[in-house]
């Protein structure tokens, strides 16, 4: 039972904090955001750091880390909130190492780690809304290879990725595939998002694909797991700065003479924000601590915690609007660029009731953090 | 970062296992896992087999004949206890007072009262809140006036928790209107036996005896009874609650309640309910985030790093689980928790329960007895008031 971080940890979360504050300001990721939500430049920077092979192993150009390792990182970005989707980096280089073959590996791992390489998952369909067993993409034998068949949404970064990761049918199964981007039949149709990042529709026409594996569900669910272990972290940087914000202006902002923090109303809301803040962070961790576990405790572990995360960050962003009063809801202002992070965090890799749902279906008689 | 226990806390553990369920009778155990009432006698006959075996004062170190545990394995104690159905602890004399005698006490008021607490042969209760005094304790009017080598106690103290059984009694009394509130507070030991102590029931909503009223009528206390110095009192007070006290969540009670939320509404049929069972999801999830927060606390304090000032975050949750699981309970139980069938709430009962399941004969009584829990020990408002302190200044 120890919840301390090593030095190493330490180190590499002073590194990216420090990348955050210097090199990835409010102003640079405004211009980010203007000019689409997604900067190469700023992906190299985070590659330099060696941000995008911590989940790959050293053979291959990595950091040969793991899930604590990839949370501290992604507590630092949410605090900035970094629009550049670096999970995808961990889901890729997990998903890659753990079932592609050797001539695969060998030609996406390193640059994967060195950043030369965006590899995104591509699973998002129309009819599925949060479900990964819903599926209606077609995979087809096409000489030594395959051909794909598929329209997928949401596609993080979708029209700047290198590649893709599908899910697809093969042969009455769910199987997992890299696609190119530059392959033919391939046409990404790029978009802005609530939260300020970039995102892409991608029509799979007939276009060559690479399978990783036949057991896609199980290879799926692993990376969307790592996504929600992530993306737990992610939103806990997000709430701490969100909470750190609000404090400051009820410590600052002055009505009927006095500070607004001196209201007992408002003090009581803002303890309710610690509160959620630390359920988060606890679940946050617990997320992380069982990425590593036997798959179904591993999926029940992420519907509780992403259930709490969800829960948490909608408290804490509605909280933190309400407490700052006109200014929490302009443009101008940080706290409004959290709130709509939040947002948009609470919905990807499943809501909060999506993820009550999972919980509800997978309760067993007994319940606890080891059970 | 490591969620597991190292291999010697496992092998504590499974010690602890195998002791509980070897010496905690099992008619006991029946009751708690029911909600069946707990006679003095109950609470009493465990409180001694643990103090026979030196764990009645689990939380002490070895030089006042306490297990001397970390933190972790205390945890581990009062989970695999919770687990097996044993009663809580009564915490007046080995969590509370013991405590402040050990800390303040000089060492002829260790060596008479320790013993007793730590065997469990005398029980202690609580005075601390008067009607006046609620979560403004510090506003205690209860007076000790000193005479020669004695005080003169006068004054009243209430919800005084099973105080019908109480042998001894710590009091916060006022000994002096001098300077602030908290100034004039000395902390003074009681025989409950003394000519001048009144005792007297206040009966509760779920209809049970659990809390009194405590009068003193110029109550005799000799002067060897005051803990330290005369006006420290609540800095001694204080002591107590300062301590990183995981236990004030009672989440290893929690998951054993939430068992049995399961099996009541799999019995009651409400668990292919999807509007009642997402209930149920939910306070799993709260009770998960719970144990991982206590886990976080438990961690820093062994580590001694990264220590957690989260004490308050830990009493209002602990507090609004306990009083979730028991508003979900009778909730399951339906039209059937309404009957007030008091003898069916005792064990053994023999009778035919309206509809046929005695198990929910005690439901709504627990509800109602729940919504204590974010009043005592610091209102949860109070709680909000410390947690936004530390968050706002």
């Amino acid at each position: 039972m120890d919840f301390n971080f090593s030095d190493d940890q330490q180190q590499l979360r002073d590194a990216v904090a420090k990348w955050v504050e210097k090199g990835y300001g409010f102003e640079r990721r405004r211009g980010i955001e203007a000019a689409g939500g997604f900067s190469r430049e700023a992906w190299d920077e985070l590659a330099e750091l060696g941000l995008g092979g911590l989940y790959i192993p050293e053979d291959e150009g990595g950091l040969g880390m793991g899930p604590v390792e990839g949370m501290v990182v992604m507590e630092e970005l949410g605090r900035g909130i970094v629009l550049e989707p670096l999970a995808q980096s961990f889901i890729a280089g997990a998903l890659l190492a753990g079932h592609a073959d050797a001539d695969t590996k060998d030609n996406w791992l390193p640059r994967i780690a060195g950043g030369q390489a965006l590899v995104v998952l591509a699973y998002q369909e129309r009819k599925a809304r949060y479900r990964l067993d819903v599926c209606d993409a077609k995979a087809q034998k096409a000489g030594d290879g395959f051909t794909l068949h598929a329209t997928k949404s949401l596609v993080p970064a979708g029209d700047e990725a290198d590649a893709f990761l599908v899910p697809a049918q093969l042969d009455g199964k769910i199987a997992l595939f890299l696609v190119e981007r530059a392959a033919d039949g391939v046409a990404a149709r790029g978009y802005g998002t609530q939260d300020g990042s970039r995102a892409a529709e991608v029509v799979f026409d007939g276009a060559t694909a690479t399978l990783v594996t036949r057991d896609g569900l199980a290879a799926l669910e692993h990376g969307v797991d790592i996504g929600i272990a992530s993306t737990c972290a992610e939103a806990v940087g997000v709430m701490d700065q969100t909470l750190a914000a609000t404090v400051e202006y009820m410590n600052t902002r002055k009505q009927f003479g006095v500070a607004i923090a001196t209201f007992q109303a408002l003090r009581h809301r803002v303890a309710d924000m610690k509160m959620q803040v630390e359920l988060a962070r606890s679940m946050s961790y617990y997320a992380s601590l069982k990425l590593n576990a036997p798959a179904a405790e591993r999926r029940q572990a992420m519907a509780r915690a992403k259930y709490q995360l969800g829960v948490s960050m909608r408290f804490v962003g509605q909280q933190s609007v309400q407490l700052h009063g006109g200014i929490g809801v302009t443009d101008e202002y940080i706290g409004s660029h959290y709130f709509r992070r939040l947002t948009q965090l609470e919905m990807i890799f499943g809501d909060s009731m999506h993820h009550l749902g999972e919980v509800s279906a997978r309760m067993q008689d007994t319940a606890g953090v080891f059970a | 970062m490591d969620l597991s226990f190292t291999p010697e806390e496992q092998k504590f553990r499974e010690e602890i296992r195998a002791w509980v369920k070897e010496n905690l009778p099992q008619d006991i155990s029946h009751k708690v896992h029911n909600a069946l009432e707990l006679t003095r006698d109950d609470l009493q006959r465990w409180a001694k087999i643990l103090g026979k075996k030196g764990w009645l004062g689990y939380g002490w170190p070895k030089e006042f004949g306490g297990p001397g545990w970390t933190a972790v394995e205390k945890h581990l104690f009062e989970e695999e206890a919770a687990l097996a159905g044993a009663p809580r602890i009564i915490p007046f004399g080995p969590v509370m007072v013991a405590p402040v005698i050990m800390a303040y006490g000089n060492p002829e008021q260790q060596k008479r009262f320790l013993p007793g607490i730590a065997s469990g042969e005398v029980w202690w209760s609580q005075g601390y809140s008067e009607p006046g005094s609620g979560s403004d304790l510090a506003s205690v009017k209860t007076k000790a006036e000193r005479q020669g080598d004695k005080y003169i106690v006068n004054g009243q103290k209430t919800w005084t928790t099973l105080g019908q059984y109480g042998d001894w009694m710590f009091n916060l009394v006022r000994t002096s209107n001098e300077g602030k509130p908290q100034t004039g507070i000395s902390f003074l030991l009681l025989d409950m036996k003394s000519k001048g102590v009144t005792v007297r029931p206040i009966k509760l909503l779920d209809g049970g005896h659990e809390v009194n009223e405590v009068f003193f009528d110029n109550v005799e206390v000799p002067a060897e009874n005051l803990i330290g110095e005369e006006n420290k009192g609540w800095t001694y007070a204080k002591h107590l609650l300062s301590h990183e006290r995981t236990n004030i969540a009672d989440v290893n009670r929690a998951k054993r309640e939430l068992e049995r939320l399961k099996r009541l509404a799999k019995s009651e049929g409400v668990w292919e309910d999807a509007r009642f069972r997402d209930e149920i999801a939910k306070l799993e999830v709260d009770v998960v985030a719970l144990e991982m927060l206590v886990l976080r606390v438990l961690s820093a304090a062994t580590s001694g790093k990264n220590s957690l000032d989260i004490a308050g975050l830990l009493k209002i949750k602990g507090s609004e689980i306990q009083q979730r699981y028991s508003e979900l309970m009778m909730l399951a139980g339906g039209p059937y928790s309404l009957p007030l069938i008091r003898e069916a709430m005792e064990a053994g009962w023999q009778g035919n329960f309206p509809g046929g399941h005695p198990q929910l004969a005690p439901l709504t009584s627990t509800y109602f007895n729940m919504r204590k829990t974010t009043i005592y020990g610091g209102s949860n408002e109070v709680q909000r008031n410390i947690v936004a302190q530390t968050v706002l200044g």
